[in-house]
Formats: C-alpha cells, sequence, structure tokens
C-alpha cells in the first residue's frame, strides 16, 4: 500500500540540475536512507516526495498512485525537519494536534491520540510548554510526535538528528529505529552520518550530484562497494587506495605498485593482464605482518592515533600515505617500521579509469 | 567596584532637560489655562477651577466629537491593519518576488505624500461632478450625483479611505517584509499537516509576527490621533459635525468660532488625559 516508486524524476532550478534521470522502488515497511555528500541532493529528492519541492520530470508514486500533483497534505506522509520546525507560539499539545484538528478530528478523540503519542515518546509532562521551553532533543520528539499521530503510510526524515549531541544522537537513533520496529512504517531518512545510515536502514541510497552511486543493504555497501566513489565514501577510517598495475602471473595475479608486488589468486576479480587498477583496502583489514609473510604493506609510522580499543597507525609506502587500524595492544611505537599483511578477502579493485569495482558479480 | 565614567551622564542630561522643559511647560500651562477663564477678546481673566470641565460633559457638541473621535479612531485603525494584513499575505502568496519589489514601490508612495496634498489629491476625487474616485456612480446610474464629503453618513468614511489609503498600504509593505523574514520550516509543517493557504497564515504566520503586528497597530493607532490635517483639509468638520473630531472641535472653539481658549484647553487636557490612560492600560494587557 505503501511502496514509493520514482521513475526518471528530475529536479532542476532554473539551468541548474539537482536530480538526473533517478530511478528507485522503495517497498513497503522498507526503512531507506539516503546518503551522500552536502549538497547531493537528498534533501531535494525528500522534499519532492513529500510535494514541498516541484517535480520538474519524470514520476513519483507513493502507494501505486502518482502523486506529482498531489498537495504535500494529500499524499499521506509525514515528515520530520532537521531544525524540528515547531509552531513557535503554540504549546506542545497544540503543536501535536495541529494536523489533526486540521483534519477536523472530534476534540475527545484527539485528546486521546496526543495522550497515547505523548506516552509513547515520554512527553507528557511537557504538554503545556512552548518549544523554546524545551530542550534540543525534546523539541526533536515532538516533532516525531507531530509525525506519528498522523499514522501516515509514509515518514520521512530529513537529519533529523544533526542538531543534537553525539549522546543525544545515539539515543534518539535508537529510538527511531524502535519506533520503526513497532509502528514498521514505510520509511525514508536522509543523513550523511555514516553510523546512522548503517544501523537504521534496511537499504542505502548513496547519492552522489544527483545520481545514485549504489543501492544495497548496509553490509553490501560495505563489502562490496560498486565503485571507488562508494568504497571512499563509506567506512570509517576511509579505505587506502593504491594505484597498481595488473599483470598475470602462472595461475595467480600480480599487482605492481611503486615499490610492492601482491601476488593474488585474483578468481573473485574480473582481470586482464596490463591493466591499470586501484587497489582499495579498508584499515582494519591490514593486520600485523610477521616475518616471512607476503603480500607486505610497509613503512615507517609516522602518526598514531589512539581511538581506544583500537589505533590507527599512519605510515607511508611506496609515496602513499596508508592507514591500518590495529588493536591498541599491537600498536608500535612511532617512527619504528612497520609490516601489514593484507589477506585477499578483504580486498578491493577498481578500474584505474571508470572507478566501477572488478568484483565478479555472481559472488 | 570600577568607577563609573562620568561622561554619558555629562551628555545625556543637558538633552534630557531641554527635552523635559520643551515638553512639560507647555502640558503645565495647558493644564493651568483650562482651570481660568480666558477668550481671545479679552485680556481680563480669573481663575474658574473645574467648570470649564463640568460645562464639556453638558456640551452635546463636544459629546458628538468625543463619539466620532472614537469612530475615526477605530475605523482608521481596523481598515488599516485589515488592508495591511489582507493585502501583505496576498502578495506573499500570489506575486513573484520581482512583482513584490514593484508593489512595494508602489504602495510606499502614499505615505510619502504629504497630508495636506494627499488630502487635496483626495478632495478632488470625490469631486460630485469631475472626481474620479465618483465617476464609476456616475458612469452606473447614467450621471446620477454622489457626493460622499457632503453627505453625515458617508464622509467620516470618505475621509477615513484615504487615511488607509497612506498607511494601510504602506504597512501591506511592511507585513510582506515580516511574512519574509518567517522561517520556511513552520510554513511548510502546516501544509503536512492539511492547512490549507488561509489556515497557514491565520493560525501560523500572523499568530508568529503576533508582537510585531501588536506594534504597527500602536504606531497605527497614535498616528490616528494626529488626522486634524486630514480632516481640516477634506472635510473642515462637516457636514454639520459629523467628521469634527475632539481637536477639530477644540481648535475652533479656541480660534475660529468663539476664541475661548480656556474652554478648548480642558478638552485638550481631558484628550491628553484619556489618551495616556488608554494607551497605558492597552500597553499593560498586550505586555501580560
Ligand atoms: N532553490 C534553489 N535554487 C538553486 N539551487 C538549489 C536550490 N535549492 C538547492 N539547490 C542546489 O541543489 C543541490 C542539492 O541541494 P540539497 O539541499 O538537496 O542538498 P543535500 O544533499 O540535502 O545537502 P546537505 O547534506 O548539505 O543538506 C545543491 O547543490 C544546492 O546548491
Ligand atoms: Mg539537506
Amino acid at each position: 500500500m505503501s511502496a514509493i516508486t520514482c521513475s526518471h524524476v528530475e529536479k532542476s532550478y532554473g539551468a541548474t540540475t539537482v536530480i538526473r534521470d533517478l530511478n528507485l522502488a522503495i517497498e513497503e515497511h522498507e526503512f531507506v536512507v539516503f546518503l551522500g555528500p552536502s549538497g547531493c541532493g537528498k534533501s531535494t529528492l525528500l522534499r519532492m516526495l513529500a510535494g514541498l519541492e516541484d517535480i520538474s520530470g519524470g514520476e513519483v508514486s507513493i502507494g501505486g498512485k502518482v502523486v506529482n500533483d498531489l498537495d504535500p497534505g494529500d499524499r499521506g506522509i509525514a515528515m520530520v525537519f532537521q531544525n524540528y520546525a515547531l509552531y513557535p507560539h503554540m504549546t506542545i499539545f497544540d503543536n501535536i494536534a495541529f494536523g489533526l484538528k486540521r483534519q477536523k478530528v472530534p476534540k475527545t478523540e484527539i485528546q486521546k491520540r496526543v495522550e497515547a503519542v505523548s506516552k509513547t515518546l515520554g512527553l507528557d509532562p511537557y504538554l503545556g510548554r512552548r518549544p523554546a521551553e524545551l530542550s534540543g532533543g525534546q523539541q526533536q520528539r515532538v516533532a516525531i510526535a507531530r509525525a506519528m499521530i498522523k499514522t501516515p503510510k509514509v515518514f520521512l526524515f530529513d537529519e533529523p538528528l544533526s542538531n543534537l549531541d553525539a549522546k543525544l544522537r545515539n539515543h534518539m537513533r535508537i529510538e527511531i529505529a524502535r519506533l520503526h520496529q513497532s509502528l514498521k512504517t514505510t520509511t525514508v531518512y536522509v543523513t550523511h552520518d555514516q553510523l546512522e545510515a548503517m544501523t537504521l536502514a534496511d537499504r542505502i541510497v548513496l547519492l552522489r550530484d544527483g545520481r545514485i552511486e549504489q543501492i544495497g543493504s548496509p553490509a553490501e555497501i560495505y563489502e562490496r562497494p560498486a565503485n571507488l566513489f562508494v568504497a571512499g565514501f563509506i567506512g570509517t577510517p576511509n579505505m587506502n587506495f593504491i594505484d597498481v598495475t595488473v599483470g598475470r602471473k602462472g595461475n595467480g595475479w600480480t599487482l605492481t605498485s611503486a615499490g610492492t608486488v601482491f601476488t593474488i589468486d585474483g578468481s573473485r576479480f574480473k582481470l586482464q593482464h596490463g591493466e591499470r587498477a586501484v587497489l582499495g583496502i579498508r584499515p582494519p583489514d591490514l593486520k600485523t605482518a610477521g616475518s616471512n609473510a607476503d603480500s607486505l604493506l610497509e613503512g615507517t609510522a609516522d602518526l598514531i592515533e589512539f581511538h581506544g580499543n583500537d589505533a590507527l597507525v599512519i605510515f607511508g609506502s611506496g609515496g602513499k600515505e596508508i592507514s591500518a587500524l590495529v588493536p591498541t595492544r599491537e600498536c608500535p611505537a612511532i617512527n619504528s617500521h612497520v609490516r601489514y599483511a593484507i589477506d585477499e578477502q578483504s580486498l578491493h579493485l577498481f578500474d584505474a579509469k571508470s572507478g566501477v569495482s572488478l568484483l565478479r558479480q555472481s559472488l | 567596584m570600577p568607577r563609573r565614567s562620568s561622561l554619558p551622564v555629562t551628555f545625556v542630561v543637558p538633552t534630557l532637560i531641554i527635552l523635559l522643559i520643551l515638553s512639560m511647560v507647555p502640558t503645565v500651562y495647558a493644564v493651568v489655562i483650562a482651570l481660568q477663564n480666558r477668550e481671545l477678546s479679552s485680556t481680563a481673566y480669573s481663575y474658574v477651577w473645574f467648570s470649564n470641565f463640568v460645562d464639556l460633559f453638558f456640551d452635546r457638541r463636544f459629546l458628538n466629537a468625543v463619539w466620532v473621535s472614537v469612530k475615526w479612531e477605530v475605523v482608521t485603525v481596523v481598515a488599516t491593519m485589515a488592508v495591511a494584513i489582507g493585502l501583505g499575505v496576498l502578495m506573499f502568496e500570489v506575486a513573484s518576488p520581482r512583482l513584490r519589489n514593484i508593489y512595494c514601490l508602489l504602495f510606499i508612495i502614499p505615505v510619502l505624500l504629504p497630508r495636506v496634498s494627499a488630502a487635496f489629491v483626495w478632495k478632488f476625487a470625490y469631486h460630485p461632478l469631475y472626481g474620479i474616485a465618483t465617476y464609476p456612480y456616475r458612469l452606473l446610474t447614467g450621471g446620477l450625483i454622489f457626493d460622499p464629503l457632503s453627505k453625515p453618513a458617508t464622509a467620516l468614511f470618505a475621509v477615513a479611505s484615504v487615511d488607509v489609503w497612506q498607511w494601510g498600504l504602506f504597512f501591506a509593505v511592511i507585513v510582506l517584509k515580516l511574512l519574509e523574514t518567517l522561517p520556511p520550516q513552520p510554513i511548510e509543517a502546516a501544509r503536512l499537516d492539511h492547512a490549507r493557504r488561509w489556515q497557514i497564515h491565520a493560525y501560523v504566520t500572523l499568530p508568529m509576527l503576533k508582537a510585531p503586528l501588536i506594534s504597527l497597530m500602536f504606531v497605527k493607532m497614535i498616528e490616528s490621533l494626529r488626522s486634524f490635517d486630514l480632516i481640516y483639509v477634506m472635510t473642515r468638520g462637516g457636514p454639520g459635525v459629523a467628521t469634527e473630531t475632539l481637536d477639530m472641535y477644540a481648535f475652533s472653539q479656541g480660534f475660529i468660532e468663539s476664541g475661548k481658549v480656556s474652554y478648548a484647553s480642558a478638552m485638550a487636557v481631558l484628550m491628553m488625559i484619556a489618551t495616556v490612560i488608554t494607551f497605558t492600560m492597552l500597553w499593560k494587557r498586550v505586555q501580560a
């Protein structure tokens, strides 16, 4: 009933095109996160779903019904804004009840529903106050309550947690996840915070410059990034990239970079002799190596960041800065020589020109 | 405790003293005169204390003037605010940014016109035979005469329309600018909350602008008290006493008809007291 489909959706402001030929199908009950760098069009896309922004081309349908020309109020959606957008002159009760009053819901029912929703979100002590008398987290909960009470077909969130401090953000993230578990309402959630995206999403839609770079579950996107951009965008600390030349050697392959030769089996990848490629390896996948291992990255540790359980070791190798995330107890001394082994299973290879992953599709 | 500089005091005190003298001396003098029986026709006078005030309450022309003043105040303030809010919201809803700028420019022109000029322009516009404002009536009725300024029933409204033309349009520009300063998100939230266009303004934007709108209303209330020039040029208080406000009546009692300066002063003093009390009460209520 509440699936969302975008087909060939476009958005332009005058001469500048913000969203280009975007196709996307969101299933009922799904929690989809739009993720991407600042200015990539996440908010614009969300606002087009909400009806707050005209659709320049293509079609958006919600629950099987084309909504291009429907008013925001008639689309069966509810939205939570980044800066809460509460009505500053109304009490919390009136803020939550406003939508129901406009729909001429009977007074007694409004009372009942507001009480129920505010109980769920722990807002009952504040119903008589005004938004300015609440903390940021409480205001955000009011915004969520105002969205919830309309029992919408679709929830839209535009960076709802980015104005909160780290601790509250974690707390609210869990509340939102719990809410989705109990209500099962189709949800589209915009963020540029990877952690939020990874923890909340059923599927992540990764956008860049108004185009979809990859759609997939958090695990898929993390483990099988479709291209260099996705690989570099997802994962903290960032993936290491090393330019290599592919060579055939017996039954396996070699990857030659400035100074190092990696020998791999290569069956996971579509490779060609003499091809230029980019090797990607995530810092946690670099393992401290014994003295006789091969496929090594080595250099002098010139910076060490302490992260708690882990430490990030940054060293120069072949003229590139490489970082490795190692357990703190294996942390080397600064300026010492470090050697890290690469596990072939955690390697990523991308075509140097197009940036597309060289991973075999069937895998 | 740091030593405070005496510089601010040095600069502010002389100015304050001058202001105090300038405002208090005439006021006190007016009160004194109101307690006497001065007339322009003779130099002799004596103190009659409150007899001028007592006389006023039996003066039917004075009571009429009070009623006209109240009517004037209510009509001009309400109409100005209604026009300002109506036009401001309308411009906000339908006009493109470019068009808005053009309207704003046009709407500011009337208030830049000196009052007396505006009054003359409209006096001619309301001319029963040649006026542009009465032209549609002549056209529709095949040349019947309609003279709004000389009919007791319409004169006040005709004069008030000039006041509203000047201030309502100007305030519409201010209301538009106020609306433009509002954050867009609550308006968008209201659209998602099933509010119609007019409901968004009635329930969200205008309540958010309550404080500045009330200030605007106060400005207009004070401005409406100073309508002497407009009424003087357009009707001189006529026809009969239909547009004779308190200041018009005081003026004619003091200088035109009978030269009863003390009697006029008594009126002025009453007006001052009434105004101060009314505004203080309103201000208190609004603050609460
Ligand atoms: N009214 C407008 N006129 C012209 N360009 C606009 C307008 N609104 C947005 N844009 C452009 O559209 C692009 C996408 O904006 P959008 O707000 O969707 O970004 P975003 O992905 O939400 O970024 P952020 O993470 O910073 O919120 C931006 O490059 C922006 O400059
Ligand atoms: Mg945004």
